[in-house]
């Protein structure tokens, strides 16, 4: 069971949503989809899920061109932002929707409704209505709901976006344990890169309806291969060839050419007090674990993480330096 | 800006719950805004309803009881006339809402063309007197009817099912507006959501429309059950011998002057009114759309066979109501009707029932009912504002009580209260000023929720930021409230006028020998046999409510480019 995309593309009348989109999703993988607003990552989740045609390229599941089957026929389960459950529908009728559609047996709907419930902590609360259940409880509902289907690939819009951070960071947890557990392949959109590290094995990391990087959490952290990923996973100073010679000299890597940028994360630039300054703190902002200092170098401007126990100052001349190895070279 | 003299405000603790330091003159303007609307629906709409219940239990021998209710119930025909509203109220109201829902369905869920054509039939009973309808009716299939004629049909239109189609093309504007509203609410994403799990166009239709439209059709079952059974101008044209208790009440106050059972048989016209009010009130408790913040609306697809047959329906109506409304036009340029068909302007020459005096009375009415109206209406929502949220609440529900006491009842109640001699309240009895009260309050409650609509666009933030720079009551006013309210003002004003300009049920009871309205004259001359006057005066007062309307577009176009700052 794998779903597999080859150059898909898609226009609204003359703006081209997506370009030239190739995706595998394998079995019991967890996929996410990141990027900023418009970047067309909704947009190729509604066409995975048959919501949207697409104008050209292939989409197919187990080698099955999918795009002659509609949303209807596609057996997916999908869930929004907006929970979208039936307001009046009580939790269990909710979950059980879709097999009464499928004109399951009772006493067999019955069961899988209770196991459902069960895998979302929502027993006590099968006889409520939507409207009297918290948002986080309305959207275990609706992600119950999508998998009484036993559905071929779960598809999650957003799916955490509308509630309290609290509530939110359990969720995240609790989704994806449940997806280990039952081992369907999911494909989640979402605009927060902390959600899509925790949670993926794969993160898709989309700018402007292109695919940028493909990768585990970890690679696209790291190994960022392009600016926008550098920039919108995580924070990057960017150096070009030239100041990365003169600001960094320690470094052993070389830029593979001149369009090349030197992506520099905070937390690998040490920074020393001495007399003779390479730059200076022109501000400091305290988050917690540490200080993220604002460095002016004449021509450009560095931030670096300090520790506390430095005690860096705004006025403070200070020499920076980092590990021959740091930093990544990445299309500008 | 005033000057707090006292410097202590840090200092010294205040008492729990002390009010703001305000100028005295901010202070008039606030209690003037407040108090002067309140008091006014105190006299022009408390007192005068507390009056005809009080008169429906004063008895013949001046003792207090209910022998009237007795009286009216043991007349003979009256059991036969309470069952014929109901029948006659209860068809037109189910052909209302699924008609209604079908069109509104049409409208909104379908890509339907030619939509300003179903678009304009639905405006066309707004703008005319409620028995317009009838009128028309009788033009094609009365007695002689051109289609009567035509066809030497004997269609027997008066009665039960010329009420019943009159009455529906009257009420089916307000059905398929309740209607469409609610239609328009739901999120695409809950038939996204059951599609995913498998279901089928009609399952999603009954899963999902059906229900979401549950709370629309039941507000629009009330709202055309209440305003057919209480409507008198097409049942006084078309009824015939099909007696109803709009009509009965008329027989019994002008007809016998019989104000103590009128009293008791406008009572009975609250009942249903009271019960919608409370089914209704009830149910909206339980209601929950469904639709999120971000709800995005249900974009309109293709289904041939379902809109083929939405679309025959949805025209077909619109057509009929056009139908209806051209031909009453049509008549009012024929000799004589539907014999001689040549055009001619004499039904213009109206010299009966007063002449065309009646329309600039109308004309005077509306404007007083307009501007008395929406002066108070923004006074009262301007200060509701600034009360607590017990007050406000005792407020809003005063204000929108009128929407409950159908025309007729408020009509015989301003009778009662104002046609007495020598007495403070009967010096406005036969002015002007007492019908445009009455119209005013008649349709208080409608005026008021779009102000209340307007004014929550006003930021309370912005009043504040005046207040703050150092600006008083009146600055807050100028600035913050006016240009976001000024749409909203027109808008109000112009629904007065227009209603006020049509309206018979209210007005009926108030007119005198000396002073009488459009609508009126329009029931009048047709009662006479003057059908093609009749219908000519009917158009005077439809293009009147046509410029009004073309009025309030102009407007609100101009303050809509107008860039505000």
């Amino acid at each position: 069971m794998q779903l597999k995309i080859r150059n898909l593309e898609k226009y609204y009348g003359q703006f081209q949503a997506l370009s030239d989109v190739d995706l595998d999703v394998g079995d019991d993988e967890f996929v996410c989809l990141l990027g900023p607003s418009g970047c067309g990552k909704t947009t190729l989740l509604r066409i995975i899920a048959g919501l949207e045609p697409f104008n050209s390229g292939t989409l197919e599941l187990a080698g099955k061109d999918l795009s002659t089957v509609s949303a209807q026929h596609r057996g997916f389960g999908i869930v929004f932002q907006s929970y979208s459950l039936f307001q009046h529908m009580t939790v269990a009728e909710n979950i059980g929707y879709g097999l009464r559609i499928r004109k399951t047996a009772a006493a067999e709907k019955a069961a899988k409704v209770q196991k459902l419930m069960a895998l979302v902590h929502l027993q006590a609360f099968a006889e409520r209505y939507p409207y009297q259940l918290s948002g986080g409880q309305q959207q275990r509902v609706a992600i119950a709901r999508a998998l009484a289907v036993d559905p071929a690939l779960l598809l999650l819009d957003e799916p955490l976006s509308a509630l309290d951070a609290r509530v939110r960071n359990d969720l995240r947890l609790e989704i994806r344990d449940v997806q280990r557990r039952l081992r369907i392949p999911t494909i989640m959109v979402t605009h927060d890169q902390e959600e899509a590290l925790v949670m993926a094995d794969k993160i898709v990391c989309m700018n402007a309806g292109r695919i940028e990087q493909i990768g585990s959490p970890k690679e696209i952290y790291s190994h960022p291969r392009t600016k926008f990923v550098a920039d919108f996973v995580g924070i990057s100073n960017f150096l070009t060839p030239a100041m990365a010679a003169r600001v960094v000299p320690q470094l052993n890597s070389q830029a593979p050419d001149a369009q090349h940028l030197l992506a520099l994360r905070p937390e690998d630039i040490a920074v020393r007090m001495t007399e003779t300054a390479q730059a200076r703190v022109t501000e400091t902002s305290f988050l917690g674990n540490v200080t993220r200092l604002t460095l002016d170098l004449g021509d450009t401007t560095l931030l670096a993480d300090s520790h506390h126990s430095e005690g860096l100052k705004i006025g403070d001349a200070v020499t920076v330096s980092v590990p021959p190895d740091a930093g990544v070279w990445v299309r500008a | 800006m005033t000057v707090n003299s006292s410097p202590d405000f840090a200092a010294a603790p205040r008492k729990a719950g002390k009010a703001l330091a305000i100028s005295p003159i901010a202070r008039i303007l606030y209690l003037t805004s407040l108090w002067v609307p309140l008091i006014g629906l105190a006299l022009f709409f408390l007192y005068p309803l507390v009056l005809i219940v009080q008169r429906s239990f004063v008895q013949r021998d001046g003792m207090i009881g209910i022998a009237n209710y007795v009286d009216v119930l043991s007349m003979r025909h009256i059991p036969g006339v309470i069952w014929n509203s109901l029948v006659m109220s209860g068809l037109t109201t189910l052909i209302c809402v699924v008609l209604g829902f079908m069109i509104a369905y049409f409208l909104q869920r379908t890509h339907a063309r030619l939509r300003w054509v179903i678009s304009v039939a639905l405006l066309l009973p707004l703008l005319a007197p409620s028995l317009v309808q009838a009128l028309g009716l009788i033009f094609l299939f009365g007695r002689n009817g051109l289609i009567s004629q035509a066809t030497g049909w004997n269609l027997q239109i008066y009665g039960l099912w010329g009420l019943v189609i009159s009455n529906s093309m009257y009420a089916l504007p307000q059905a398929v507006m309740i209607i469409q509203a609610s239609l328009r609410q739901s999120d695409t994403r809950q038939y996204d959501a059951a599609m995913m799990l498998g279901a089928t166009p009609w399952q999603r239709f009954v899963d999902i429309t059906l229900p979401n439209a549950r709370f629309g059709l039941l507000s629009a079952a009330f709202v055309c059950f209440t305003v057919t059974i209480t409507d008198f101008g097409n049942a006084a044209v078309i009824g015939g011998n099909y007696r109803v208790l709009a009509t009965e009440i008329y027989a019994q106050v002008v007809g016998q002057m019989n104000f103590n059972m009128g009293a008791v048989i406008g009572i009975l016209l609250l009942i249903p009114t009271l019960m919608a009010f409370y089914i209704e009130k009830v149910a909206a408790q339980r209601h929950t759309s469904g639709a999120t913040e971000g709800a995005m609306p249900v974009a309109p697809d293709r289904q041939p066979l379902r809109d083929i047959s939405l679309g025959l329906f949805s025209y077909g109506a619109a057509l009929f109501l056009i139908a209806v409304v051209v031909t009453v036009v049509y008549a009012s340029f024929v000799t004589l009707w539907p014999y001689r068909l040549d055009l001619t302007l004499r039904n213009y020459n109206i010299t009966a029932q007063g002449g065309y005096a009646p329309l600039w009375t109308s004309l005077i009415v509306s404007t007083q009912a307009a501007v008395i109206g929406t002066l108070l209406l923004f006074m009262l929502v301007v200060s509701q504002r600034r009360l607590g949220r017990g007050m406000a609440k005792a407020v809003y529900l005063l204000a929108i009580v009128p929407v409950g006491v159908p025309g007729l009842v408020l009509g015989l109640a301003y009778i009662l209260s104002f046609n007495v001699a020598g007495a403070l309240p009967g010096l406005l009895y036969g002015t002007t000023l007492l019908i445009a009260l009455c119209n005013f309050y008649h349709y208080h409650s409608q005026g008021f929720l779009t102000m209340v609509t307007g004014i929550r666009a006003v930021p309370p933030q912005l009043e504040e930021t005046v207040t703050c720079i150092g600006g008083n009551s009146l600055h807050g006013l100028r600035d913050a409230i006016l240009p976001v309210m000024l749409p909203t003002l027109v808008a109000v004003f112009f629904f007065l006028f227009m209603r006020s300009m049509v309206t018979l049920s209210a007005v009926i009871f108030l007119i005198t020998p000396q002073l009488s309205v459009g609508a009126v004259s329009v029931l009048r001359l047709d009662q006479a046999g003057f059908a093609t006057q009749a219908a000519a005066f009917s158009v005077c007062i439809m293009a009147v409510v046509m410029i009004a309307l073309g009025m309030m577009k102009a407007t609100l176009t101009f303050l809509e480019r107008k860039p505000r700052n």
